[in-house]
């Protein structure tokens, strides 16, 4: 044999072995019933040799159950808010710069300031002194009237917050609910897809509808040993070389302790605990901390987070806080990511604003807690707990821990100046899309589509070996060998199998098959003008194969279209079809040929075909 | 060395594709014309699903035979005029598909009793907003002293509407506060009632899906673009790996193609839906696999005989690779078998849909491609006053 043949067996074999690899922890993970798949006996089932246990097959929501759901975001009505709360203060601020105006109001149609006076010249550049950043005055204004409106970058910035508020509110509540696996997106046009597999309860979904829950400031009570019993009775976290927790963490949860700095200078090791999801730390705080606590107390739940790169994983964690509400958002008018620079060089720094009223409230509560750490609880969850460290009454400024890059505390001060305006306004949002499967269908389901797949290959496969004989059943083996790829990149990329997918596998087995045909007609064709099996067989893959690069490429573009528009299970069936397309010009072409080329090596070879 | 197969279809024949293209053209038309005529609404229309059309879908099975007139009776008391109830799957396994057209519970005089309600107990601020596109939220705005949630769902549920929740939203202008009133909604309401009418055949709501009618509107439009978008990328790959002279006879064959499938949809009556879309998409991209064959050989043949008439070279191209045509998409369809027999729902559709279009495709490539582009380059011919030779053979 030629010694490109063997480079080529060599690499069929490849992939053929890479391929059920990485099937290996699909393997498993369908072995278990399917209420056992999401939890921790799964990534214990997997053997140590097998491929990370978190690349499986995935099923869709249409074949586990679950519930898939749209939202979209009110942006313009959040607009319309934004805009009113800002003739409002327009309102303020004349009056307190002592400029004489009738009214300050929004227009009707919600997009606009209107400010009556019998200065409009004054008003307008008064007005526009002070917030030429974020306004422009736009003309065409009626006698005594002055019009302001939010710039249009100012507009499409507020929208994507606004969107990304939402998102966070919504991924706070799924959190609390303890779905395993929960996918959460944002989509084009202000909307965010959620999906909830094994999820039951559409009902308690509409609870996502629900407007952002109050923000509140709450005090950290570092001092206090409250918590400290608690070393004895959960195990601690491991943590790993690098100082982060070594994840996951014990199911049962588990403490730890961070050095904090006490207000009178000294350093003191604080206890908390923590888990991998919020619904177990609920369950670890009920049994261990909360038994401990006196009236003047509560646990807040926050965030934690290991690893350095841009991905992250995430644990929850435990905060000890004073139970008394200091303050509530309300009173902040506005927050934004500003640079600090007063230590030379600039840093990330979170710039709030307060109402005059709540300027007070903050001014006594900064002073009589200096040096403590406050904690910032939106829908009953910890964003962050940022030392006190100067008084703060109507602008207050959050510092960052440093020790960072600019870029990760650019970030973390954007998503802080994001949860201080989240209590003040938030976004209406509706449901566009609900889609719910009950567990009682999937099983069925999933039941009925392999049969119907195996049925329709299994007829293939027949039709080939009793048509073609040696060459059919050459075919069958790359169709074999199609499937088992198909699945593996399916479980590589974590692409999840859906009912219409399980069809477009089925189909593009189908048409795996197609080219084999092209290719065994063609040498038949050969062979009829009286060439030998070698020369026909060559002849016929050369001449054949634009022919099926040609027509392949013609249906991956239409699944490559239908990828863009559909979602759910009408996108598995595109991902399915365009990884079989391309499996398939593998398997038929070069799978098939080094078998062919191994049968048919000698001059006199005969074939049946 | 003498060589034997067995051949289904047997090679060397000779049919006049080219010469039956009128034949072919005219049944063609008159199909595509009648899919067209019976799409439109006015004449018969497509059933679109909810995810076109909008609206509520709710799969339920019983344990035991349920007339489906009874379920619609139970279904319009609660107020759906427009509720459908089919049988889903085999009659055995008890299963419906129960639809109504809206996703609001409230129908506008509901929503204006509300209103009038509460307009006679709170300072009402403008017109209090409901968008049955939306569900079942009704917006509204106050001034001055606002009722306190309790007291707002208090007066909603004097007038007859059930409250799920009352919520404080945003306000919208200086000095007002405003609150969204959410009341009971279809599907609690329908499991409800059917859980009470059919308690002994224990209805199990296995799967529902909600679509707003705005988004489904979306999903409508973006759906036939996609189709469009897919058509108009596949006519350029082949003209550009072939022959631009060579496109119109792949566009008419996939919208041809495109047309038929969605035939079935219109003629059975069976929904058209999300995955109706995909179907239709895939179809237009597999059925131009027999016409790249075909042209294929075209292309060879006129490499290999210089000279020779186009409707003869077609003829002759046609009739060798028959067999191919025919053997490529059996094999395809005999992948579809299983689903066809086992297939339940959209499954069962989406199966037989592409069984037509496959039949379609192979129908329109011996038919209608490339008889139609020797029709179009005699057509040219013809205009320019005409060389005798009729295309010189390209290279490419």
């Amino acid at each position: 044999m030629e010694r490109s043949w063997y480079w080529r067996l060599a690499l069929v074999l490849g992939v053929a072995v890479f391929s059920a690899y990485q099937l290996v922890p699909s393997w498993f993970y369908f072995h278990l019933p399917p209420d056992k798949r999401l939890g921790p006996e799964y990534e214990t089932s997997v053997p140590r040799w097998a491929p990370n246990a978190r690349r499986h097959l995935n099923l869709g929501l249409d074949l586990q159950g679950g519930i898939h759901l749209v939202m979209g975001v009110d942006v313009d009505r959040a607009v319309k808010a934004k805009v009113a709360r800002r003739a409002d203060e327009i309102g303020d601020f004349l009056k307190e710069k002592g400029v004489a105006f009738d009214s300050s109001a929004p227009s009707a149609d919600g997009t606009r300031i209107e400010v009556r006076s019998a200065d409009p010249a004054k008003v307008e550049s008064m007005v526009m002194d002070h917030y030429s950043a974020e306004l422009y005055a736009p003309t065409g204004e009626p006698q005594g009237t002055s019009w302001f409106a939010f710039k249009g970058k100012v507009i499409q910035d507020f929208q994507a917050k606004a969107v990304e508020q939402a998102e966070k509110t919504i991924r706070n509540r799924v959190d609390k609910w303890g779905v395993s696996e929960p996918d959460i997106k944002r989509k084009a046009n202000s909307q965010i897809q959620i999906q909830l597999p094994g999820f039951k309860d559409p009902e308690k979904a509409k609870e996502l509808l629900g407007r952002t829950a109050q923000l509140e400031f709450k005090i950290a009570d570092d001092e206090s040993p409250l918590l400290d019993p608690v070393r004895g009775e959960l195990s601690a976290c491991p943590v790993g070389q690098d100082g982060f927790f070594q994840l996951p963490l014990p199911d049962a949860g588990c403490w730890s302790v961070e050095s904090v700095e006490l207000p009178a200078g000294a350093q003191r090791q604080v206890t908390y605990l923590a888990a991998n999801r919020r619904d177990q730390l609920e369950a670890a705080i009920d049994k261990h901390a909360r038994p401990k606590l006196d009236r003047d107390h509560e646990i807040g739940i926050g965030e934690g987070t290991v690893g350095r790169g841009p991905v992250k994983e995430r644990y929850y964690r435990s905060y000890l806080l004073r139970a008394k509400t200091e303050l509530t958002g309300d009173y902040i008018s506005d927050a934004r990511v500003g640079t600090d620079n007063s230590q030379g060089a600039g840093k990330p720094v979170v710039v709030f604003t307060m109402s005059p009223e709540g300027g007070r409230l903050m001014e006594k509560l900064t002073t009589e807690n200096l040096h403590r750490r406050m904690a910032t609880v939106l829908d009953s969850k910890v964003e962050t707990a940022p030392y006190i460290q100067g008084k703060i009454s109507t602008n207050g400024q959050i510092t960052l821990g440093s020790g960072r890059d600019f870029q990760t505390m650019y970030e973390e001060a954007n998503e802080i100046a994001l949860v201080l305006k989240a209590g003040a306004l938030p976004a209406p949002v509706t449901i566009f899309e609900e889609r719910t499967v009950g567990a009682t269908l999937g099983p069925e389901l999933i039941k009925k589509g392999t049969t119907a797949a195996l049925v329709g290959l299994l007829l293939v496969a027949l039709f080939m070996v009793a048509y073609y004989r040696g060459t059919g059943f050459i075919a069958d083996v790359a169709l074999a060998l199609n499937g088992l790829l198909v699945l593996a990149v399916m479980s590589i990329i974590g692409s999840t199998l859906t009912l219409p997918g399980i069809a477009g596998f089925v189909l593009t087995l189908g048409m795996a098959v197609d080219a084999n045909v092209l290719i065994n007609e063609r040498i038949r064709e050969e062979l009829r003008t009286g060439k030998t099996v070698r020369k026909s067989v060559d002849q016929g893959y050369e001449r054949v194969f634009w022919t099926i690069v040609d027509s392949h490429v013609t249906t991956l573009v239409a699944g490559i279209v239908l990828m863009q528009y559909g979602s759910g299970p009408v996108r598995g069936f595109a991902v399915t079809l365009i990884i079989g397309l391309v499996a398939s010009m593998f398997t038929s072409i070069v799978v098939t040929r080094v078998i062919m080329d191994w049968f048919t090596r000698g001059d006199t070879a005969r074939l049946s075909v | 060395m003498k060589f034997k197969t067995f051949d289904i279809v047997p090679h060397g024949t000779t049919f006049d594709f080219v010469g039956k293209r009128r034949i072919a053209v005219t049944l063609s038309l008159l199909a595509n014309l009648a899919v067209l005529v019976f799409s439109l609404n006015a004449v018969h229309g497509l059933n679109f699903g909810v995810d076109f059309a909008g609206g509520t879908e709710m799969e339920v099975k019983f344990a035991e035979a349920v007339d489906p007139g009874a379920i619609r009776k139970s279904v319009e008391d609660l107020g759906f005029k427009d509720a459908s109830v089919q049988t889903y799957g085999p009659e055995s396994d008890h299963s419906y598909l129960i639809r109504v057209g809206r996703i609001a519970l409230m129908s506008q005089e509901d929503v204006n009793r509300v209103i009038e309600a509460v307009k006679a107990k709170f300072p009402i601020e403008g017109t209090p907003h409901f968008n049955p596109d939306v569900g079942d939220k009704i917006d509204f705005q106050f001034k001055g002293v606002p009722p306190s949630p309790d007291a707002l769902k208090a007066v909603v549920e004097g007038a007859n509407v059930k409250v799920r929740e009352v919520r404080e939203e945003a306000g919208l202008t200086a000095g007002t506060r405003s609150f969204a009133v959410i009341t009971q909604g279809i599907q609690d309401k329908v499991e409800r009632d059917l859980a009470a009418r059919f308690a002994q055949a224990k209805p199990d709501v296995r799967r529902v899906e909600y679509v707003g009618p705005a988004v489904g509107r979306e999903l409508r439009n973006q759906g036939f673009k996609a189709i469009l978008y897919a058509m108009a990328l596949i006519v350029i790959y082949v003209g550009l790996r072939f022959d631009f002279r060579f496109s119109p006879g792949v566009i008419i064959a996939i919208v041809h193609d495109a047309i038929i499938t969605l035939g079935y949809f219109v003629f059975s009556g069976r929904e058209f839906n999300l995955t109706s879309v995909a179907v239709v998409l895939t179809v237009v991209g597999y059925s131009v696999n027999d016409t790249v064959v075909v042209y294929d050989r075209i292309r060879e043949n006129q490499g290999k005989f210089k000279g020779k008439k186009l409707s003869d070279l077609v003829n002759l191209s046609i009739n060798e690779v028959l067999g191919r045509t025919f053997l490529t998409s059996f094999a395809t369809a005999l992948s579809l078998v299983g689903l066809i027999a086992f297939g339940v729902g959209t499954i069962f559709d989406f199966a037989v849909a592409m069984l037509v279009g496959i039949i379609s495709g192979t129908y329109s490539t011996w038919f209608i491609a490339a008889p139609m582009t020797i029709w179009l380059e005699e057509r040219a011919e013809r205009k320019k006053g005409a060389a005798p030779q009729s295309v010189a053979a390209s290279k490419v």
